[in-house]
């Protein structure tokens, strides 16, 4: 060990990314629970990677094997139905703790000034973590997951002038078929997780280059408050949330492993209940509630039109909200709560 | 409020009123547009198949699998909270810390 710690000093110079991480420092506050959202968030994205890996090896991404070969992963392979289950929650587990990281950052306003860009990219890595499931979620080819994603992929098509293109270029052609599951695959393997490690590297190296921000009404005190080193110290501690996150993910993926359906028929009708994934419901719902038609304009295409409008603005919430602390700051709180309840009633209204 | 928020209140009012009222009842007459796909379904979805193990003899393997990762993350827990402790005595003690100063400006 003593040999080997100079031998790879020499040639990585590992010592400065101690040095930087020991310098680095976490700030101690009432909303600290808050910066272990990021870490838990690679975590899982590493669990991701892992199993993602080991299910492509037997994963066949064509019309007459994919429902097969993912039957195959579940029933025959040793412990295969854990690792599709761990890969499946683990998903779950990611895509909602980056919701509960980004609106953490939105209601302690750690968007502000510097940081607008490190908000843009983080909105980004919600969009992409966002596609992976949409994309997963065909994988297995069975009747529901053609359904949602028929649906899903029809979502685009109102839009004026790009709309049909965008549908087109999901479905690779005018419906859904084995070119989408091959599509999908591909997007599923390799661009999606090359966009995200791009986005994530630029992430990171925005959250060291402004360092940990700390909310706006600790920031109002004009006192600096308590920090902790980041290694070892606050090191350690994420170690322990991510023992805990590996222990929860294990029982609930031995205990809930999600099943799967009957092989998907392109032909057949669509049947009931078809749901998408649980962060898509209020979406969903708002389609269903929208009218056909609103002042003679095609209801679905109003629907999608103000939702993206809502997309946008979030994404560009630091620059609109560039007075945090003022009345233009806490309407603007105000209206991000409205939102949230929004969704999740929504949501909740979805499932009954 | 003052006159002008009055009147982009009235003016909004204006605008998205009708357009409800209006798309509520095209959506309710026969004639209106054809229901979207997740509103054509006619058909059951078969059973799913659970994907778990079922005999009684593997889902007790499965369970005794559950209860040693826990103890093993217990254990690691421990563990890790010892050096924790330790990291953060040796920090209050000054024998280790930050040799930078902390950042200043807006947002630090």
């Amino acid at each position: 060990m003593k040999t080997l710690r100079p031998w790879f000093e020499e040639r990585l110079g590992l010592g400065a990314v101690i040095g930087f991480l020991e310098k680095k420092e976490v700030p101690q506050h009432r909303h600290t629970i808050f910066y272990y959202t990021g870490s838990s968030i690679l975590f899982f994205l590493g669990i991701q990677i892992v199993t993602g890996v080991l299910l492509a090896l037997y994963y066949r991404p064509t019309l007459a094997e994919a429902n097969a070969s993912v039957a195959r992963i579940v029933t025959e392979l040793p412990l295969g139905w854990l690792l599709r289950s761990v890969h499946s929650w683990s998903s779950t587990f990611m895509i909602a703790i980056v919701f509960i990281h980004l609106l953490g950052v939105a209601f302690t306003k750690a968007y502000r000034r510097p940081r607008e860009a490190t908000w843009v990219t983080g909105v980004l890595l919600l969009a992409v973590s966002l596609a992976f499931g949409f994309t997963g979620y065909l994988l297995p080819w069975d009747e529901l997951s053609l359904a949602a994603t028929k649906v899903g992929t029809n979502l685009p098509r109102p839009i004026p002038v790009v709309g049909a293109w965008l549908t087109g270029i999901m479905r690779a052609g005018e419906d859904v078929t084995g070119d989408t599951l091959s599509r999908f695959f591909i997007f599923h393997v390799s661009v999606l997780p090359l966009a995200l490690l791009a986005i994530v590297g630029v992430h990171l190296f925005l959250v060291q280059r402004h360092g940990m921000s700390v909310p706006l009404e600790e920031e109002r005190k004009g006192v600096q408050g308590p920090v902790l080193p980041f290694w070892p110290n606050f090191a350690f501690r994420e170690a322990g949330v991510w023992l805990i996150l590996l222990g929860l993910l294990v029982t609930v993926a031995v205990f809930a492993a999600p099943g799967l359906g009957p092989q998907a028929d392109l032909m057949a009708a669509a049947p009931e209940g078809i749901k998408p994934e649980w962060y898509f419901l209020f979406l969903f719902q708002t389609l269903k509630l929208f009218p056909a038609r609103i002042l003679g304009l095609n209801g679905e295409m109003v629907a999608v039109l103000i939702m993206m409008a809502g997309m946008g603005l979030f994404t560009l919430l630091p620059f609109f909200d560039d007075r945090p602390a003022g009345r233009k700051g806490k309407i603007i709180t105000g209206l991000m709560g409205a939102g949230l309840a929004y969704a999740v009633g929504m949501s909740i209204w979805s499932l009954l | 409020m003052t006159a002008r928020r009055r009147w982009i209140s009235l003016l909004t009012a204006l605008a998205l009123g009708p357009c409800l009222v209006a798309g509520s009842l095209e959506a309710g007459s026969p004639d209106g547009p054809g229901a979207p796909a997740w509103q054509a379904a006619d058909k059951t979805p078969a059973e799913e198949s659970v994907a778990a193990p079922r005999p009684p003899k593997e889902r007790m393997e499965v369970s005794v699998l559950v209860a040693w990762t826990w103890l093993s993350i217990l254990v690691l827990f421990w563990l890790v909270r010892l050096r924790a402790r330790e990291a953060d005595r040796v920090y209050r003690l000054g024998l280790r810390g930050p040799t930078a100063k902390p950042p200043k400006g807006a947002g630090h």
